[in-house]
């Protein structure tokens, strides 16, 4: 391959990166997109987001069925071939990296597979994946380099039965009991796949509850869910450290309640995704990286190299791939002499697990914290008729308003499709509508959509499906 | 190593299809960054296209009077080192985006065109040092949607200087696009339009203050008032306008002998009363001239009254007071009326009533000067009558030329309502009235 120029560099292929090309390409720029991964499309597309979802797909038929023998429909035990479950899941992949490349050609983006470091402000240089090397000189760059799973020191990383995300979602194969280290969305997702699969599930969380950040109500009925099926659940809890032996990993535990040691087939390492600004050589560009492998940028995505922009999982928190899709066209925008601006109000969270947890906007701890004179309203699913008819109860909607204005300003959703309630309150949040405008929108009925109107109503006072004490 | 640079027509806004109208500079010129290289004209402003660098003419790529558009190519330039992108236009209608920072990355190498030729010599280019432009203000605790905030970004305003008009202090996109036009189109926008709503675009907004001082100073109650009216007359009524001259040598003669009378009596006697009474004469003998069409337009609604409006001219503005039952009145009445309505007007003591109910309205400015002009029909009016300095001329008597003291007439009608024809004859029966004083006073 001959040396490349690019108006626009954009380097890695994920989410954001590949939305920052199209983006740039659809705004008249040649670009050259350089990603190492045999596939277009990043950690979301091959090893994280979809993959992650077809396989809780299978998990909520296998609950649901399950569940629903109570209720009178009884199917046998499932009998699972994991490799038509792992193929069906590589084919879902498969037909969306695919129409990736298809959009790439489209734009005439030219991609170039290989491994990308800077040499300069001004040139890539690029380990091609077939071998051989090649520079790439550009006019700017947008630096989309993701994340990878954090690893811990004292957790060997090198025995096979140690494995992390991408790891799990191979479906290697069902251990019999499998360790999850870290009770955040990636490790609880993760432990709800494998424990409809079969496996015996603990949980070990160093800090106070699962999923932490979340308020702790809306985690509440995941966690007393999972406690429940799983064998064990530790809190304040951490890992002193894993003997591999032959008969299964031993592992020692760190925690009031959790036992001195026990043994494991499989440990699933989830504890955070670790910034990859610090692996691309950046300062030969001049780009400031930060100790953590941070790329700071300003709100037009900017590095501190001005015509190089970061965007995605390696300029912050929260490292999710609709930020990274919004900073991508920002960037992108900015390049092309737009004056964009990535100015949200709110970036929705959803742990896909089973109750779905997600959230948007101010929590009720950062409220607190921060001394915001804030009201809620809160909608128990249990008097919910949609929510019942789906065999479940325990959901909750929670949405918090400034108390002056009535303006909302947070939401927090547990239950089923919680990942797709959100989005009502993200637009409200950016519309800035009060509680008012949420509860006098018609919302249709039955569904889990009029929870969110019904917990506006609630804040107002106006709720008739449920008897509330008179507010004051 | 010299290398060619096709400069080509930056983004030039809303425009295309210009045309060049002169080229500064020929094969062989040295130029300098920023010197003119060719001007276009558009309807609206000439523009300079700046040299996006410095180097020497190798060849033009146009010629006066070529169409040009974004990207069209304009000359081949030989630069040392690499290509350059144009930097932006200094007549932009845009608010510019780009702080010297950004020109200084717009100059660099950082931003070479796709059409560079030296493409591998962009591999291990020289390092940048472009100066980042600082981030905009923060939107925060601004209420305004997505959409907004982005429009306000493009159009480079912080939100957090302007208030919204929305529900709840919701700033809008019409918040937005006001601020940005300025005061003056601000206060326009909320005065009653008579286009809103008919399809008919809006005159762009300009900012003038780019060109020189400006001021910006209210319209007058009068001119908020009258302009929409005749906007909506202008817009709504098909007008021709009929020109005709009236021999009033005879007429004015006897004008003097009457005025010397009133002036004793402390009012004046002007061409108008008798203009006023000719006009009765000829409504009378084309009644469709005292009509207004029905709402539905499928009928004409003819008067059996005949009040006439006045145009009058006063600091601060037109207004057109409305003389009643002209036909019943003599030139002396008449001309006692209007001294005492234009006293009213000067001082602003008008009721609404003394505006309203006109049948036919004159327009004098006769005593201003003029050949003709065309007035506005005051709908649902369907004619109106200007008229302008009356001149002596020589007129062809048939056997010699004699000097005749002649008055221009120039009638605006609803062709709706009146066909050419009978606004000939109509004009034709008023100029032989003012010709013929017996028959005026018949």
């Amino acid at each position: 391959m001959e040396n490349q120029t690019a108006e626009v560099l954009v380097l890695g292929a994920g989410p954001g990166g590949y939305t920052a090309a199209f983006r740039a390409a659809d705004l008249g720029k040649q670009v050259v997109l350089v990603d190492s991964g045999e596939a277009l499309g990043g950690v979301c597309l091959n090893v994280g987001c979809i993959p992650s979802k077809a396989l809780l797909h299978a998990a909520k038929v296998i609950a649901e069925t399950r569940e629903m023998s109570e209720n009178g429909v009884s199917f046998g035990p499932p009998a699972i071939d994991l490799d038509r479950l792992r193929a069906w899941k590589d084919g879902v992949v498969g037909r969306l990296t695919g129409g990736l490349a298809t959009l790439a050609r489209q734009r005439k983006v030219s991609v170039i597979r290989g491994y990308g470091r800077f040499t300069s402000p001004n040139q890539l240089r690029v380990e091609l994946a077939e071998g051989g090397e090649v520079l790439v000189g550009f006019g700017q760059a947008i630096i989309a380099a993701g994340s990878e799973a954090a690893t811990l020191p004292f957790i060997p990383v090198s025995d096979p039965r140690v494995i992390d995300s991408t790891g799990a979602l191979e479906l290697g194969e069902v251990p019999r009991r499998l360790l999850v280290v870290g009770g955040g969305i990636i490790g609880l997702e993760m432990a709800t796949v494998y424990h409809e699969l079969g496996a015996q599930i603990t949980v070990v969380e160093l800090l106070d509850q699962l999923i932490p950040g979340v308020d702790r109500d809306v985690v509440a009925p995941l966690a007393k869910r999972v406690s429940r099926q799983y064998e064990k659940v530790f809190l304040r809890t951490s890992v002193a450290g894993v003997e591999p032996r032959p008969e299964g990993l031993v592992v020692s535990f760190d925690g009031a309640k959790a036992p001195a040691t026990d043994t494991f087939d499989r440990i699933l390492v989830a504890v955070g995704r670790r910034p990859n600004g610090a692996l691309i050589d950046a300062e030969r560009a001049g780009i400031d990286v930060d100790p953590a492998g941070f790329i700071p940028v300003n709100k037009q995505l900017r590095t501190n190299v001005p015509h190089i922009f970061a965007i995605g999982d390696v300029v912050g928190q929260p490292m999710l791939a609709h930020k990274a899709m919004h900073e991508a066209k920002v960037a992108a925008e900015v390049i092309a002499g737009k004056n964009s601006y990535f100015d949200v109000r709110a970036i929705p969270s959803v742990a896909y697990t089973d109750p779905e947890v997600a959230w948007a906007g101010v929590t009720e701890n950062e409220a607190k914290a921060a001394g915001v004179a804030y009201g809620k309203g809160v909608f128990p699913w249990a008097a919910s008729g949609r929510s019942l008819t789906l065999g479940r109860s325990e959901g909750m909607t929670k949405v918090l308003f400034d108390e002056a204005t009535g303006r909302i300003i947070g939401c927090g959703i547990v239950g089923p499709s919680a990942g797709d309630l959100i989005s009502e309150a993200v637009l409200a949040i950016e519309m800035g509508a009060d509680a008012a405008d949420i509860g006098l929108t018609i919302h249709p009925h039955p569904t889990l959509s009029e929870t969110v109107a019904m917990a506006a109503e609630a804040f107002e006072g106006t709720i008739t499906d449920l008897y509330l004490p008179r507010r004051p | 190593m010299a290398t060619a640079t096709e400069v080509s027509v930056p983004d030039l806004g809303d425009f295309a299809d210009v045309p060049v109208i002169e080229i500064h500079v020929a094969p062989g010129d040295v130029v300098n960054n920023e010197d003119p290289l060719v001007t276009l004209e558009s309807d609206k402003a000439t523009m300079d296209i700046p040299s996006p660098g410095a180097g020497t003419v190798r060849e033009l790529r146009i010629k006066v009077g070529d169409l040009v558009s974004r990207g069209s190519p304009i000359l081949l330039l030989d630069t040392e080192g690499a290509a350059v992108e144009p930097p932006p236009l200094t007549d932009q209608q845009e608010p510019p985006v780009l702080d010297e920072g950004d020109l200084a990355a717009a100059e660099e190498p950082a931003r070479r065109s796709a059409a560079a030729a030296e493409t591998h010599a962009a591999v291990g280019g020289p390092p940048v040092t472009a100066v980042d432009s600082g981030p905009p203000a923060d939107f925060d605790g601004v209420h305004a949607s997505p959409g907004v905030r982005r429009l306000a970004r493009e159009l480079d305003l912080d939100l957090t200087t302007l208030s919204g008009t929305g529900p709840k202090g919701r700033i809008t996109k019409d918040d937005v696009v006001g601020a940005v036009r300025g005061p003056a189109d601000g206060a326009a926008a909320t005065a009653p339009a008579a286009a809103a709503g008919a399809g008919i675009p809006e005159v762009p907004a300009q900012d003038f203050s780019k060109f020189g001082p400006v001021e910006v100073r209210p319209l007058t109650r009068i001119q908020r008032l009258s302009g929409p009216a005749l906007h909506r007359s202008w817009l709504n009524v098909p007008h021709v306008t009929h020109d005709d001259e009236a021999d009033i040598t005879d007429l004015d003669a006897y004008r003097r002998e009457l005025d010397t009378a009133a002036k004793a009596e402390g009012y004046r006697v002007t061409l108008l009363a008798f203009l006023m009474k000719a006009s009765v004469s000829a409504l009378r003998e084309f009644p469709k001239f005292n009509s207004s069409l029905t709402p539905e337009k499928d009928a004409l609604i003819y008067k059996g009254y005949y009040h006439l409006g006045v145009a009058v001219d006063t600091p601060e503005g037109l207004v057109v007071p409305v003389i009643r039952d002209v036909d019943r009145k003599g030139i002396t009445e008449l001309s006692r009326e209007l001294g005492a309505t234009s006293a009213r007007v000067r001082e602003g003591k008008l009721d609404p009533a003394d505006l309203q109910g006109a049948c036919f309205t004159i327009s004098s400015l006769g005593g201003i000067g003029g050949t003709s002009f065309t007035p506005i029909v005051n709908a649902p009016e369907v004619a109106i009558l200007g008229v302008v300095r009356s001149k002596m001329a020589p007129v062809w008597d048939g056997s010699a030329f004699v000097p005749r003291l002649m008055l221009p007439l120039s009638l605006s009608y609803d062709h709706r309502v009146i066909d050419g024809a009978l606004a000939a004859r109509f004009v034709r029966y008023l100029c032989q009235l003012l010709e013929d004083i017996r028959r005026l006073v018949l």
